[in-house]
């Protein structure tokens, strides 16, 4: 932002409070002001957020111009002078402070908003002073609560319309509005209608006032007991800056920090407030070792012992293939690596996947081309083949949606059934669950006139492929799993022949799980080994630092709890996954997990997966370990350390590296640091990001894996500027927040940096053709009697962090089956009514409701949802799913 | 008579007034202002005057107090407005007795007594809880069995307070700016601040020949 343009016609000058300064054309007075040091009081004005001028506080005075214009809706023009502290601004600024306060109650002491109030602040730095206003204030009940998660209090309320604005504007969900007149003004929601954004959360972060206030934060402590720290949101894979806040060692508060390539400042409520989880009593807090039909309390050492045995027993007994890793996508990228580490690198077996088959093959996620969230929003179009962004990556949604209502970003939404991001989206093309392939192949095709494809009319498929182009220049594909119903490989099969047809299109993966892409770039998935390379292609490589490697590839989720049910994998480490609610086909994990002899949970909660554990190693979680993670755009992040864990609980590279010793092996790190530096020294995509580099003030939101060196811009830089680049910056002391011990880890890394600059002697970094996610096996036909199941996700689901945590844990809907008015009908059903569900594995019996979204033929269930649902009726071993639904009568 | 030249300093005393006083059996009217075991007061009405803001555990330089708020239950509300403070806690290990709390709280509910005789045997118990510091029903202090109260400590919790307001401005001496105690009702403020002992009420029952008396300025 502070690059100044060489060519005059590029910016203004422009003079505020006598300092002289280049401003773009078009920004406004009270941004460029800003920029230069000068601050404009401003409640109403959010960077983020269209002016309004509504609050009057940011009054100047402009040379030339009657009156005092607001600086926050006057543009900067050539050669203008402006005032910021003349006394007529002050006596303006007097005024409007003294007219604020005149209603606004002076409860500051228990309000939350005291000591962190903008209006507070203001009224010091450039108040009156005092009030002449002696009569009874204008009164209204306190606080309403307008929603589970935010409570109104209308007397300290400013009308500033920022929360209006962030609803309508930014989220999209204009639930709540100004009502009334006069000083009767207030924000209210519409009758029966309570303000059920999933953002809700951020209007109290933008809140100038204490009038929207957080329910699970509300009196929990006061803004000067509170201590903070950066970290990244791992609630999902998109990666939000936070800022993570403690009072006396208990998280208190997570606010969004304002991170130009990720979340703007912004953060969804599941995220802001699944904080509680950490907080909760449930937590495991000591080993727990089988004892009959018991868990009982046992010492670390005790419990590494018994699940050493236990892995060793069936490694020695059934060889190192019939132990297997379930899970990891949840914690730090050296947690992941340790993980990696121990199973493919100690045990020996490939058997590992981090996503529990609701995702996407790794070798697709790896190995196609990789887009920003950025480079996203700023494409010519999207293609959107994955699950509803708003319900399983919301600030992605809200990023996209900006593009789309700001940025004219043509979206093509390709999908089982329409999501948040439909109303966006130029054309929804729904497809019969189980043929993304046959859509994507004519979507490609080019042909005209368009077949029909896929249950997608051809006339839909020509102007989706209008709007997409010939050639996928300038095409970002969003990409994941939209229906856990269908196999996950039809998906990344149709993501193969968009990049096999488009060779400029680019994939932003659309995974779920906190730190899924980080797990999969540290090897957590069967065929790959550490920084994205396949098994094969880095067996050299990794088997002088690592001794001995895998045979051959292993098995991925399906697969291991298909072997596992079968009783051909002996022994399961669950690594937080819970497959008997996240797996998709629950019958089978439940056989996987009594059919796996021997069971190790590293887990911090108690779930139904690791109840069924013959061991169970309690394991930080997030805030309670520090190390990096890693976000859709392969970003890597630091996370930090805010509150110690309960117990005796530990880091799971600690765990990996205690039961690697045991299992006579030896990881060969000692701190997270030694674990990153051993990251930046071998895995090939990671080569060079140092802890050194990740710690530099312009990383301060992230880098962008592959790391391809130092020096602008990535991708094009010829490898002279690379060197020329990072020789300049060895000559800086750069700031770092390095953590302790990695400076001597980042000296070690040096001579490899030196001996390899351009990657010479690295594996190269997978990449994914068609045919490369394996067997797709088309559906069966559509039987006339079914009707087929699509099962996305709700944000509020029945996972360990809304279940534990108490604000969000009632917010979970209970499982209603969508469909189509037209199948209803045909079936004598409305909404409301009960019906007979059953699929090959059981029979439920479920609330069905009419919802035009649905495709006909189609039947909607979200997945996991508390109560039985989806995982009952879906069988993992075919590709879709179809049920019978009758009624009960 | 040199020998004796030495001792005229002891005889000189010996004819002295004698300042040293049988403590503990005997002791001093302290200071009317001095800063000894907090209290926390009521209203009239019996509500908490504490509302959990924290600005007194904020303004703490020994970090001694902890408080925590919560929401007043509504059918049972324990102070007047939103919050309580539902913990409240000072650590008289690391008290100075700099009465910083008093200061900032907007509520009366911290004042201090002038009990500065009371000690532990551990740790656990220099933390003095809610239950131990919020005055009785009579809204006096509690008189906890290892403190030793004398005649007339308990009276003078508000002292500081009273001397001036707001914010110790000497010009708003005599101005009531405090709310009525518990047992008490609206206290006088406290005269003498302009140099003037006619400006103001006088101070309830010490008198000031006592305070003169007994002050160590």
């Amino acid at each position: 932002m502070t690059e100044q343009t060489e060519t005059k016609k590029d910016t203004v000058t422009v003079t505020v409070d006598g300092k002289t300064f280049e401003a773009a054309p078009g920004e406004l007075v009270i941004a460029a002001a800003e920029r230069h040091g000068i601050y404009i009081p401003r409640f109403c004005w959010h960077p983020r957020m269209k002016p309004v001028g509504m609050c009057r506080m940011c009054l100047v005075e402009i040379e030339g111009v009657r009156g005092l214009p607001p600086a926050c809706t006057t543009p900067v023009a050539e050669g203008m002078v402006v005032d910021t502290r003349t006394p007529v601004v002050k006596k303006a600024q007097d005024g409007v402070l003294e007219f604020l306060l005149i209603n606004h109650p002076l409860d500051c002491p228990v309000c939350d908003r005291g000591g962190e109030c903008p209006l507070q602040d203001q009224t010091f730095s450039f108040g009156p002073g005092e009030s002449r206003f002696v009569e009874e204030k204008r009164h209204f009940e306190k606080p309403i609560a307008i929603s589970e998660l935010v409570a109104l209090d209308r007397e300290r309320c400013i009308q500033c319309a920022r929360c209006t604005r962030f609803a309508d504007e930014v989220a999209g969900d204009p639930l709540i509005s100004f009502v009334d007149r006069g000083d009767h003004t207030q924000v209210l929601t519409f009758p029966d209608d309570p303000f059920t954004s999933y953002f809700s959360g951020n209007t109290v972060q933008i809140c100038p006032v204490g009038a929207l206030t957080a329910s699970p934060y509300r009196f929990k402590a006061r803004p000067w007991d509170l201590d903070q720290v950066e970290s990244t949101c791992s609630t999902c894979a998109v990666g939000c800056r936070v800022n993570l806040q403690s009072s006396q060692n208990d998280l208190v508060r997570m606010l969004g920090v304002d991170s130009e390539p990720v979340n703007h400042s912004w953060l969804c409520d599941k995220g802001r407030f699944g904080y509680q989880a950490v907080e909760h009593d449930g937590r495991v807090t000591h080993p727990l070792v089988r004892k009959g039909d018991e868990l009982i309390e046992a010492s670390w050492s005790e419990a590494y012992a018994a699940a050493a045995k236990g892995l060793a027993d069936v490694r020695d007994l059934h060889g190192a293939g019939a132990i297997a890793f379930l899970g990891g996508a949840r914690g730090t990228n050296e947690d992941a690596y340790a993980w990696a580490k121990l199973a493919k690198g100690v045990l020996a077996t490939d058997s590992v996947d981090c996503q529990l088959d609701d995702g996407l093959p790794a070798a697709a996620v790896l190995g196609l081309p990789r887009a920003t969230i950025d480079d996203a929003c700023r494409a010519k179009a999207v293609l959107l083949l994955g699950p509803d962004l708003k319900e399983e990556l919301p600030v992605l949604y809200l990023r996209l949606r900006e593009a789309v209502v700001d940025g004219g970003v043509a979206v093509v939404e390709l999908g089982p059934q329409s999501t948040g991001m439909t109303r966006h989206a130029k054309t929804t093309l729904l497809y019969r669950p189980g043929e993304a392939v046959e859509v994507a192949r004519a979507l490609t095709s080019g042909r005209d006139p368009m077949p029909d494809a896929g249950g997608v009319r051809g006339e839909e498929l020509a102007a989706a492929a209008g709007i997409l182009g010939r050639a996928g220049e300038g095409v970002v594909v969003v990409l994941g799993r939209p229906s856990v119903a269908e196999s996950g490989r039809t998906v990344a099969e149709a993501a193969a022949v968009i990049a096999a047809a488009w060779p400029q299109a680019r994939f932003l993966p659309a995974l779920r799980r906190g730190n899924v892409m980080g797990a999969l770039d540290m090897g957590l998935a069967p065929g790959v080994l550490p920084g994205r390379v396949g098994l094969d292609a880095g067996r050299e490589w990794f088997s002088q630092e690592w001794g001995v490697l895998p045979e051959e590839p292993g098995l991925d989720a399906a697969g291991i709890v298909g072997a596992a049910a079968e009783g051909r994998v002996q022994a399961l480490v669950l690594l937080g996954a819970d497959p008997i609610n996240d797996f998709p086909d629950r019958t089978l994990a439940r056989r996987a997990l009594a059919g796996a002899g021997f069971v190790v949970a590293v887990d911090t909660f108690l779930t139904d997966s690791s109840r069924e554990a013959d061991v169970v190693l309690p394991a930080a979680m997030y805030g309670e370990k520090a190390g990096t993670t890693t976000n859709i755009e392969g970003r890597v992040t630091r996370v930090n350390q805010k509150v110690t864990a309960p117990g005796t609980v530990r880091s799971d590279w600690i765990i990996a590296a205690e039961l690697a010793q045991r299992l006579g092996g030896d990881l060969g790190f000692d701190s997270t640091a030694a674990v990153w530096a051993e990251i930046a020294r071998l895995a090939p995509s990671h080569v060079g990001l140092t802890a050194d580099v990740l710690g530099r003030r312009e990383n301060r939101d992230g880098v962008v894996a592959p790391y391809e060196g130092e020096g602008p811009p990535r991708h094009e830089a010829p490898v002279e500027q690379i060197e020329a680049a990072a020789a300049v910056h060895q000559g800086e002391t750069l700031p770092s927040e390095a953590v302790a011990g990695a400076p001597e880890h980042a000296a070690v890394d040096e001579p490899s940096d030196d001996d390899d600059p351009a990657g010479a002697g690295r594996p190269p970094l997978l990449t994914f053709a068609v045919g490369d996610a394996g067997s797709t096996a088309a559906p069966p036909a559509v039987d006339a009697y079914a009707l087929r199941l699509v099962a996305g996700r709700r944000l509020y689901d029945n996972g360990v962090t809304v279940r534990h945590s108490a604000h969000l844990a009632g917010l979970a809907p209970s499982p209603r089956l969508r469909a189509n008015p037209y199948d209803l009908d045909r079936l004598g059903l409305g909404t409301g009514d009960r019906v007979r569900v059953t699929s090959s594995r059981t029979t439920l019996t479920l609330e069905v409701a009419a919802d035009t979204g649905i495709p006909r033929g189609s039947v909607a269930l979200p997945f996991n949802l508390p109560g039985e649902g989806a995982a009952d009726l879906i069988d993992g071993t075919q590709p879709v799913t179809d049920l019978r639904v009758e009624t009960t009568n | 008579m040199g020998y004796f030249e030495g001792f005229r300093v002891t005889f000189e005393q010996l004819f002295r007034p004698r300042v040293t006083i049988q403590y503990p059996e005997e002791k001093r009217p302290k200071a009317l202002r001095f800063h000894g075991r907090h209290v926390l007061n009521k209203y009239e009405d019996g509500m908490e005057k504490c509302i959990g803001c924290e600005l007194c555990a904020g303004v703490c330089p020994a970090r001694c107090i902890h408080v925590r708020g919560l929401d007043n239950p509504p059918d049972a509300p324990v102070s007047p407005g939103e919050r309580y403070g539902f913990v409240y806690e000072i650590n008289y290990l690391r008290c100075i007795h700099c009465d910083l709390c008093v200061e900032a709280c907007p509520t009366e509910a911290i004042t201090e007594s002038k009990l500065f005789e009371f000690s532990f045997s551990n740790r656990q118990d220099a933390i003095y809880t809610k239950d131990e510091l919020l005055v009785a029903d009579d809204g006096q202090p509690k008189h906890l069995p290892w403190e030793d109260w004398r005649e007339g400590e308990d009276l003078h919790t508000s002292a500081w307070v009273r001397a001036t307001a707001p914010n110790g401005d000497a010009d708003y001496e005599g101005r009531v700016a405090w709310s009525a105690e518990l047992g008490y009702g609206v206290r006088p403020p406290e005269a003498g601040q302009l140099g003037d002992d006619d400006a103001g009420a006088p101070i309830d029952d010490i008198t000031v020949e006592q305070v003169a008396e007994g002050g160590h300025h």
